[in-house]
């Protein structure tokens, strides 16, 4: 009687010790998920995030000593969010898909709304904000990433949400 | 004797076989609406995996089969008229060759696409969604819908494969076939997605290229069935994988006849019915007409299937239906 018991007692132990084992392995393993083929997010944090600019106001503004404007704000949180510096290039729009599909760039920022015809060489984050056009009408506002770095293009989504609500 | 001849071209089925067409057609209808569902949700969730587009086009595509049964049903029923004399039975060949293409052709394409995303290095992108408020990885949202709609499909296939022999419909068991394959594109599209997900961006292509193929191999195997059917190729079991056993049942009937010495018969698969043609040797160069409508009768008691049988009484077979080895 006692034996069973205690034996019937030990495999509730088991089973909870598994059980929180397989847990705790699921957790990790959702947390991994999604990963980066290249390492993007890896490589950037507490490093040098290489962000492309192109001008448009007020966006994007380069007129003066350092970038300014509203997405150059939030890609200054996001960078510090992840503990990294940024390095600025500024070009023109299509000079820094190229550069960001060479994997010379990990972001390209400067206006850029959910219709942009990039969509084949970059990955568009989910629109962040809406912004009206001279014509009256709304267009939602979008950065690019490189193709499928996931990991990466979560973590900006992500604080793109907390920010930008 | 008018009795033989109401039966030719009839286009009413027994009850059994009427019940079973009754509960086919609601099961068809049945299976629509799952469609409609799952096309929705996949559609909402589908974000930029190529193995989440190629597992919802193939569930749009799951429903070709689906309408052609429930249009050719339509189109079956009516009667025989002068100008179509054999009724309208081929409908049933018809919808399943319309089929049998549309899965080739999109199989191929579908195919093609994945593996001109593995040869240009495509790295797929699946990024975040907000739901009530908290940001998660779209990805987790796809494996979720596909769990959620990857039951259905696996039952009513198992449903309507046994419709489907029952009513002898190719078209019917080539859907049923497919639906119940159904579960291996969703594992597909599962793999693909997670595949991503842990950044092996090759596997959401090569799971695309699996479920293409799947759809590819769907399309073969109906249009060479149905064009073959459409050749008048000798009646085969449901399946197509052997002759149909009442071939031999035919000959074997009409052979027992007291006033026959031999006979043998062409019988071709008009869809789900099947037509007949028996010639049969008489033993003396008089015969009866009476006997001849016996025979008719006979055959045409052996099995529902059979619905137009001609007897024609020759003093040799000419048929080339019967086994003979190859000079």
């Amino acid at each position: 009687m006692w034996a069973s018991r205690s034996a019937s007692g030990r495999a509730v132990r088991l089973g909870a010790l598994a059980m929180s084992a397989s847990l705790l392995a699921g957790c990790a393993l959702i947390e991994a998920i999604p990963a980066d083929p290249d390492g993007t997010l890896e490589t950037v944090s507490g490093s040098v995030l290489e962000v492309g600019v192109s001008p448009n106001p007020p966006f994007t503004d380069v007129s003066g000593d350092a970038p300014e404007g509203t997405e150059v704000t939030l890609v200054e949180s996001f960078a510090a969010s992840i503990d990294a510096e940024i390095s600025w290039t500024v070009a023109g729009e299509e000079e820094l898909v190229q550069q960001l599909t060479n994997g010379e760039l990990d972001l390209v920022i400067g206006g850029i709304t959910d219709q942009t015809p990039w969509v084949t060489h970059a990955a568009p984050t989910r629109a962040y904000a809406d912004t009206e056009e001279a014509d009256g009408s709304t267009t939602k506002l979008v950065m690019l990433t490189p193709m499928g770095e996931n990991a990466f293009l979560a973590a900006l989504e992500r604080h793109l949400d907390e920010v930008s609500p | 004797m008018s009795r033989t001849l109401g039966r030719i071209g009839r286009t009413e089925l027994p009850p059994e076989q009427a019940h079973a067409l009754r509960k086919a057609k609601r099961v068809e209808w049945l299976s629509l609406g799952y469609a409609a569902i799952a096309i929705t949700l996949v559609g909402l969730v589908m974000g930029g995996s190529q193995a989440m587009r190629t597992a919802w086009i193939e569930d749009m595509l799951s429903t070709v089969p689906q309408f052609a049964f429930l249009i050719a049903l339509t189109v079956i029923r009516r009667p025989p008229d002068p100008k179509h004399p054999y009724g309208y039975h081929r409908a049933m060949g018809v919808g399943h060759l319309v089929a049998g293409v549309a899965l080739l052709a999109v199989g191929g394409t579908l195919a093609f696409d994945a593996v001109a995303g593995l040869i240009a290095v495509e790295h797929p992108s699946i990024g975040t969604v907000q739901l009530f408020g908290t940001t998660i990885w779209l990805g987790w949202l796809m494996v979720g819908t596909i769990v959620l709609i990857s039951a259905p499909p696996v039952i009513l296939g198992i449903v309507k494969m046994r419709l489907a022999k029952q009513l002898h419909s190719k078209l019917l068991y080539a859907d049923a076939d497919m639906m119940r394959a159904d579960w291996t594109t969703h594992i597909g599209s599962i793999v693909g997605v997670l595949g991503v997900g842990i950044g092996i961006w090759w596997l959401d292509s090569a799971a695309a290229l699996f479920i293409s193929v799947g759809i590819l191999w769907d399309g073969v195997k109906n249009t060479r069935a149905s064009v073959l059917d459409l050749m008048d190729m000798r009646a085969t079991t449901v399946d197509q994988s052997e002759r149909e056993p009442l071939i031999r049942r035919i000959d074997e009937t009409l052979q027992r006849l007291p006033w026959v010495a031999d006979a043998a018969s062409r019988v071709r698969d008009e869809g789900h019915v099947f037509h007949v043609e028996a010639y049969v040797v008489p033993k003396r160069s008089k015969v009866r007409v009476t006997d001849v409508d016996a025979a008719v009768e006979e055959v045409v008691a052996l099995d529902w299937r059979v619905q137009d049988v001609s007897v024609a009484v020759l003093s040799e077979l000419p048929t080339p239906e019967r086994e003979i080895p190859p000079r």
